[in-house]
């Protein structure tokens, strides 16, 4: 595998670059690219230093120590990326690698070889757009949060969690291998189960922290399994080894029955039996694929694991932008991309990840149309555009699902930082962390937050797929693909003995597909306006604003500390309820630390289209791509009439755009709602259950939940009262049982004892008076000799008869205790011995002997022969012979044999 | 570059480690600093070994000075008799003695890791003990007891340490226990003699039975009986098992002995092999423990005093798995592969899962790790089952891994124990906003035991699921078993995260917890090499494993040829004894006495006095 990918960095050699980059060519080589380490472990320091320190540092310098890691971090990141593009040459894939130490080897299928693993990091044009994404707008956010989280007590933990989760988000990206990438995907569930938790003293936050961290581990259950298949069929795990040797995923697996047969089958009719035990395969790939997905499907919040991420809004609204918008949650398609080369071998997987994340989006969406709290929405909005990018990945534009990634990351960012703003503005006067989110409270920001709202509506424009922003052509291309493009592959696998007919695109697939975005796609043109008029536009209504109400009433008299954020439980301290009733300031506008970031990400998602405008005939971003998806060349392919489509399919997303945002401008804005709240009394119960959220959670909570509980407190019972009750309770019970049965004879009276003595004395009596033929029989077969030897008793004489003629030598006991006689060959005879004791009673026995063939197998070999020979002294010597060596020994040279020969005459002489 | 400048320049970074370590703690205790600018020095050094210089020269074998094994095993025997001198009076005296002793142990036992952990054993050495019965002091080293050894050396004084600060009654006999404890285990992890292992395996019995018996909890006579008996039991089968391979030995050799190298050349008949199988394994599994003999642990735990717990789930249960792969898979590979498949899928199904589910409704936080000890030692045992090389590599560190953070975990709870005198998960609830310090470390060993990346349980785990991903051992089952293991981690996740949850996180809304302190010196001193550890495994777990590979290789190659033996074998054959095969496993095979009229075992004589030579 190293020679594979040395390989293929050969090709991209220093003389190859451009000569303006040949100095730093040389100072990070494409074997050996340190530069890696640097954008790595900045964030890493940046988190150990003020994890550590932190709480000594004071404000300033972890604001100085977590801004400047991740800060330069992006510049290195930039820097990387020119190098990459610099290097990349058309086709041919560039690959920078750093390894930083060995880690650990892995046995491959059988144990017959191993596969090692290397801490290695590496770096092509996907990761490079990645790292440039995480970095950059990790700086945006971490200037963002310098100021939105200024009073919390918690800053430098906040900063700690911030830059380790950025370090991470790194690690999964540049990964040069899955478990790599594993220590990623982990490290940016455990920061985000940190961050959701981050005000940890009230147990809704903790609980959606655990949630999060529990869900996404079932993800990560199905990555490891996906680890494990891979190292059985593929014997690598890193992305060279992957792609060299990915063709023997082309082989059926048999997934039933596990081992031979189902017990079961025996013993139902021969028909269920029969089909029982019916063996059912399908392709190694599909299997791996679909695991695989399972841990995409965890981490990007995918039905049916999606539950998490709308809980993870407990979180700081900034870690809402960065983590569960802009970069964690879209990790599983970065591993949709990443393995794009095996997910393709499988038409079915494939169509999985295409059907599950249209109907994410779709599902998603509507549960976003009702909901009020405007950080839920966004969160629904999330899944449901993460949907998008895995329906684009699944139908095999691998591109267009990626370039989706790269906008929702900068209009979704930006949503959800133009949130924080309104929010922090409501802040002013409703802690409340509820409350303060409830959209029913805002209206008419616009006059007040100037650059919220601009940035904002840049945003909303780009995510409703207004024409020529950011957010219209990555769902544009991604609808057009969906109609277009499907993945095909063998007809028939074949392999181990066993031919299965392997999956194939029904014709009915694009439709589908295509449906479910499309109508996803007017569903969130009509949830987002829905939001973005019921927050900027109307009416104030979040309370009675009184000019000059903050001199007066500042919220800090009520507190010791100023504490903005809700994350104390001080929200009993106000019995106001938010409304017309309460008094107070102007909304105001965030500072720059805020409105910044929000310039820029609302700069980008206007503008960020044009990095993959198919419309107007620009791609840059596919040409840079197209290299890392070359494996995927010849199995996505285009329905025939594809160009035909482009036009009605662009007309119609417009079209979806205009209903959508046209629709929530008539409901919300001139008419002010009121259809809305028709529309859900005359269907209430509807109208809850999508308030409810489809009640997704409570079914969880009732099934599978209710099932590992009961389960659980089955186990404890039968480990309380069964194991240790058997194991434990019984046998004390049965040796506490004989303990007191055998007491009863250890009662201290000695008449008891007496009673008992007599009672052994009768026994012990009546043994001695009643006579036993009992007898030792010798057998000597080699030499025919046989005897009996009568035992001996008191006033014991015996009679025998030794012929087996059913008479007694003689009539008379006599004293004669021992017969022999002596048998030919094959020869058999049966005696017999009569008892008489002192008292005239008798017992007889009969004994029977034969006298086989000579046992001729039993030769003796020769090494056990010993030759002795008698020495002057008269005693016995042992010849020395040859020494004989031990089967298996490892051989020994002559001369050492001589040598050995020597030193076993020392030892026959010390005999 | 004169010396002296070269000098500072290699010092460096255990300099700029110690200082950055010695800046870590908040207090302004020196012990505290110097102890944390230790470790981290120390940290380094350790990691010293992952980039090997291509200047230096590759030595071969180091050499190994034959009594450095002898030193360790009999030093804290020696400090035991020394301490038996000393006056009962002066408790902080005896406590002083009882560290210093068993920290010079650690130190001592640190230059075992000067050899190549080659193929083969290290620091043999062999003595006559009852020659009337074939019973030899032989002990040696190997990559797989390594380990065992440094991490009872490791471990022990943290959890002696531990103990001094929160126990005052009856110092000195818990000074001795704790001594003739941590060499009757080092004991037994490096005996090759069966009658040697046997009388160390018993020894142990003892002090971990007064441990529990003397200061533990309210109810630790009941929890100690019950401790002695289960292992009693095994180590009755499995005497009785050595017994008769002895006997057996002797019929077919000629000679008595009771090593393990000659009891190993052992084919017994089917009936005798499965049932002397089931003596061995009964001891170490209940030992382990694993289902359904696993009831003595959590009640063992809870009673034990906090050392007393930390030793017993860092090392002696580890005695039950390390023997599971010497003496088990080395003497009995046919019966142990037979049974591989099942037992895999009950470690599985009454280990990781049933033992999971169980620590998750527990309320008492120790019952709790007790349970998860049972899911985690099935992680191991499942390692060891699937014999493939990452799997018992896996198995290997996993054992380090268990020590290292359940080890920590009974620390942090006996930490709070030594507050509020209750372990009860409901008694306490928004611990984090008092004891920031105690939640973090709790928090770094929470995710170290669930295995998340970069800490030490993730290597430990991957390993062994992707090693049973890859078995032959395990027949058809290797994947659905792999796959189950792999499931196992969420259940992990769900109990310790609910229990992190229900003590740290939420509102202060016990009174009493209102004003607890955080770690004190002690503690803190105390957890922070099982900190640094669970960081070193988890970056830089290569500098463990390339230390036992070799050892592993050959336990698994003896483990596959006896396989397969076992599969040819006739079943109706009688017992007999395999040749010799020579080589650097079989130095030190006990030889016939003089009088033995065996030629081979002559001959053996003279091709080990050979090779002693050429050694040398």
């Amino acid at each position: 595998m190293q020679q594979l990918s040395t390989s293929l960095l050969a090709q991209v050699s220093p003389a190859q670059a451009s000569s303006a980059q040949v100095p730093l060519a040389q100072l990070f080589p494409a074997d050996d690219f340190v530069l890696l380490g640097v954008i790595l472990g900045l964030p890493l320091i940046g988190a150990i230093v003020n994890g550590v320190f932190g709480k000594r540092l004071g404000r300033e310098a972890v604001t100085l120590m977590a801004l400047s890691a991740v800060g330069l971090s992006f510049v290195a990141s930039v820097l990387a990326f020119f190098m990459v593009s610099g290097a990349q040459d058309g086709e041919t894939l560039v690959r920078f690698k750093w390894t930083a130490w060995e880690w650990f080897r892995l046995s491959t299928a059988g144990d017959f070889s191993h596969t090692q693993l290397d801490v290695a990091f590496s770096l092509d044009s996907l990761s490079a757009v990645m790292i440039l994404v995480i970095t950059g707008i990790g700086s945006l956010i971490h200037l963002y949060s310098s100021k939105y989280m200024e009073d919390d007590p918690g800053y430098y933990r906040f900063f700690t969690y911030l830059n380790l989760f950025i370090f991470s988000m790194l690690v999964l990206v540049l990964g040069d291998s899955l478990p790599i990438l594993f220590v990623g995907w982990e490290g940016v569930g455990l920061c985000s189960y940190l961050l959701i938790g981050f005000w940890f003293d009230k147990s809704e936050n903790a609980s959606a922290g655990k949630k999060a961290f529990i869900t996404n581990r079932i993800g990560d259950f199905g990555l490891l399994v996906a680890m494990g298949l891979l190292l059985y069929f593929v014997g690598a795990l890193d992305w060279a080894g992957i792609e060299a040797n990915k063709q023997a995923l082309l082989t059926p697996v048999k997934l039933w029955p596990i081992g031979t047969e189902v017990p079961l089958a025996r013993i139902l009719p021969e028909e269920a039996g029969l089909w029982l035990n019916e063996p059912r395969h399908v392709s190694a790939a599909t299997l791996v694929g679909l695991f695989l997905f399972l841990g995409c499907a965890g981490k990007s919040a995918q039905l049916p694991l999606y539950v998490w991420l709308p809980d993870a809004m407990a979180g700081p609204t900034p870690v809402s932008a960065l983590i569960h918008a802009a970069t964690m949650v879209t990790a599983g398609v970065y591993l949709v991309c990443r393995m794009a080369g095996v997910f393709v071998l499988s038409p079915a997987a494939m169509f999985v990840v295409a059907l599950v994340g249209g109907l994410t989006a779709l599902f998603a969406a509507t549960i976003a149309l009702v909901q009020n709290d405007i950080k839920k929405v966004l969160a629904y909005s999330t899944v449901s555009q993460l949907g998008y990018m895995f329906l684009g990945v699944g139908v095999g534009a691998f591109v267009a699902g990626f370039f989706h990634v790269l906008t929702h990351a900068f209009f979704k960012a930006c949503l959800f930082l133009g949130a924080g703003s309104v929010i922090h503005a409501m802040h002013a006067r409703i802690h409340d962390t509820d409350q303060s989110q409830d959209m029913r409270h805002m209206g008419g920001l616009r006059k007040f937050m100037p650059v919220t709202f601009g940035t904002f509506a840049a945003a909303w424009a780009a995510i409703v797929g207004f024409p020529l922003t950011s957010g219209f052509f990555s769902k544009d291309e991604i609808l057009l693909k969906a109609n277009t493009s499907y993945v095909t592959g063998e007809k028939v696998l074949a392999g181990g003995g066993v031919r299965i007919d392997a999956f194939q695109w029904p014709d009915w697939g694009p439709w589908v597909l295509w449906g479910l975005g499309a109508s996803a796609a007017i569903l969130t043109a009509f949830y987002m306006t829905r939001l973005f008029f019921g927050t900027f536009f109307g009416e104030f209504k979040g309370w009675t604003i009184v000019p000059g109400y903050a001199a007066a009433h500042g919220h800090d008299a009520h507190h010791g500390g100023h504490d903005p954020h809700g994350h104390d439980d001080h929200a009993h301290d106000h019995h106001e309820q938010p409304g017309p009733d309460m008094k107070g300031p102007e909304p105001h506008e965030s500072p720059w630390q805020m409105t910044l970031p929000l310039v820029v990400l609302g700069a980008l998602s206007i503008f960020g289209g044009l990095l993959s405008a198919h419309l107007l005939h620009l791609h840059p971003i596919d040409d840079f791509l197209a290299p890392v998806f070359q494996t995927t060349v010849g199995r996505v392919e285009f329905i025939e009439d594809h160009e035909a489509r482009t036009y009605p399919l662009v007309a119609f997303a417009v079209l979806a755009f205009a209903a959508g945002t046209g629709v929530a401008y008539w409901i919300y804005l001139q008419a002010k709602g009121e259809p809305a709240r028709q529309l859900a009394a005359q269907f209430p119960r509807l109208h809850q259950l999508l308030l409810d959220k489809w009640r997704v959670d409570e079914l969880y909570e009732e099934t599978i939940l209710g099932a590992v509980d009961s389960l659980a407190d089955m186990c404890v019972w039968f480990d309380k009262w069964i194991v240790d009750g058997i194991l434990a309770r019984l046998s004390a019970a049965v040796v506490g049982l004989s303990g007191t049965v055998l007491r009863q004879f250890q009662t201290g009276r000695l008449q008891s004892y007496a009673a008992a003595m007599v009672v052994g004395l009768a026994v012990v009596g009546w043994f001695l008076l009643t006579p036993r033929a009992s007898a030792r029989a010798f057998e000597d077969h080699a030499a025919g000799t046989y005897s009996v030897t009568a035992a001996p008793g008191f006033g014991y004489t015996y009679r025998w008869d030794s012929d087996g003629d059913d008479s007694w030598d003689s009539e008379s006991f006599g004293d004669q205790r021992t017969l022999e006689l002596s048998l030919e060959v094959e020869e058999s005879r049966t005696v017999r011995l009569e008892v008489r004791n002192a008292l005239g009673q008798t017992a007889e026995r009969e004994f029977s002997f034969s006298r086989p063939k000579p046992d001729m197998s039993g030769y003796m070999p020769a090494s056990a022969r010993i030759d002795v020979t008698q020495g002057a002294d008269g005693r016995m010597h042992r010849v020395p012979s040859e020494p004989q060596l031990p089967a298996g020994h490892p051989t020994v040279a002559p001369e050492r044999m001589e040598h050995l020969k020597r030193a076993l005459e020392g030892a026959g002489m010390k005999q | 570059m004169s010396p002296a400048a070269r000098a500072f320049f290699e010092a460096a970074p255990y300099l700029a480690a110690f200082v950055v370590g010695a800046l870590i703690p908040r207090r302004s205790s020196v012990l505290e600093r110097v102890a944390v600018g230790v470790v981290g020095a120390l940290s380094v050094l350790a990691l010293q070994g992952l980039w090997p210089d291509p200047a230096a020269p590759v030595t071969e074998k180091a050499d190994e000075w034959p009594h450095l094994l002898n030193v360790v095993v009999f030093m804290p025997f020696a400090g035991a008799i020394a301490l038996l001198f000393l006056p009962r009076q002066a408790p902080k005296f005896l406590q002083r003695f009882t560290l210093t002793v068993l920290g010079l142990n650690f130190v001592v036992s640190l230059f075992l890791l000067g050899a190549t952990m080659t193929r083969g054993w290290h620091f043999q050495y062999i003595a006559e003990w009852i020659p009337s019965l074939g019973i030899r002091y032989h002990v040696a080293l190997d990559g797989v007891s390594l380990w065992m050894v440094l991490l009872s050396t490791f471990t022990t004084p943290i959890a002696a340490y531990v103990a001094f600060g929160s126990i005052r009654k009856r110092v000195k006999d818990l000074c001795f226990a704790f001594l003739m404890l941590h060499g009757a285990m080092l004991g037994a992890f490096v005996s090759l003699d069966l009658f040697l292992f046997f009388v160390f395996w018993e020894l142990m019995l003892i002090p971990m039975l007064l441990m529990i018996g003397v200061w533990g909890g309210v109810e630790r006579i009941k929890a100690a009986y019950k401790f002695f008996l289960y292992t009693m039991i095994g180590s009755m089968m499995m005497l009785a098992a050595i017994l008769y391979m002895v006997w057996t030995h002797y019929e077919l050799a000629g000679y008595l002995t009771f090593d393990y190298l000659a009891l190993s050349k052992l084919t017994l008949t089917r009936t005798a092999a499965w049932l002397c199988y089931a003596g061995f394994a009964l001891a170490f599994l209940i030992k382990v423990p694993i289902f359904p003999f696993h009831t003595w642990l959590p009640d063992a735990h809870v009673q034990a005093p906090t050392g007393g717990s930390i030793i017993l789930a860092a090392v002696l249960l580890k005695l039950g798995t390390y023997g599971y792969i010497r003496f088990c898979m080395g003497m009995f590979a046919g019966p142990a592969a037979h049974a591989a498949t099942t037992l895999a899928g009950l470690v599985i199904a009454m280990g990781i899962f049933y033992g999971a589910l169980i620590a998750w409704k527990q309320d008492d936080v120790k019952r709790l790790v007790a349970y998860s000890s049972v899911a985690h030692m099935g992680f191991v045992m499942l390692g060891i089952f699937a014999a493939t090389q990452s799997g018992v590599e896996g198995a290997l560190l996993q054992m380090i891994n268990h020590g290292v953070s359940t080890g920590a975990l009974f620390l942090l709870v006996g930490v709070i124990y030594d507050r509020r005198h209750t372990r009860l998960v409901r008694e306490f609830g928004g611990l984090a906003k008092v004891m920031p310090v105690y939640t973090a470390l709790f928090i770094i060993i929470t995710m170290s035991s669930i295995g998340v990346p970069g800490t030490n349980g993730f290597i430990g785990e991957f390993m062994v699921i992707m090693g049973t991903f890859a078995s032959n051992h395990l027949g058809a089952f290797s994947h659905v078993q792999g796959g189950l293991a792999a499931a196992g981690v969420i259940l992990a996740a769900v109990y310790m995260l609910s229990v992190v949850q229900k003590m740290f996180f939420g509102p202060l809304s016990n009174e009493k917890n209102l004003h607890l302190s955080d770690m004190n010196v002690r503690e803190s001193v105390a957890i922070a090499p099982l900190i640094a550890l669970v960081f070193i495994i988890g970056f830089f777990p290569s500098l463990f494993l390339n230390r036992m590979t070799d050892s592993v290789t050959a336990t698994i190659d003896r483990y596959v040829e006896g396989r397969i033996a076992w599969m040819q074998g006739d079943e109706a054959a009688p017992a007999s004894l395999r040749p010799r095969r020579g080589g650097p496993l079989e130095t030190g095979y006990p030889l016939p006495p003089a009088s033995s009229p065996s030629s081979e075992g002559t001959v053996a004589a003279a091709l080990d006095a050979e090779a002693g030579k050429e050694a040398h």
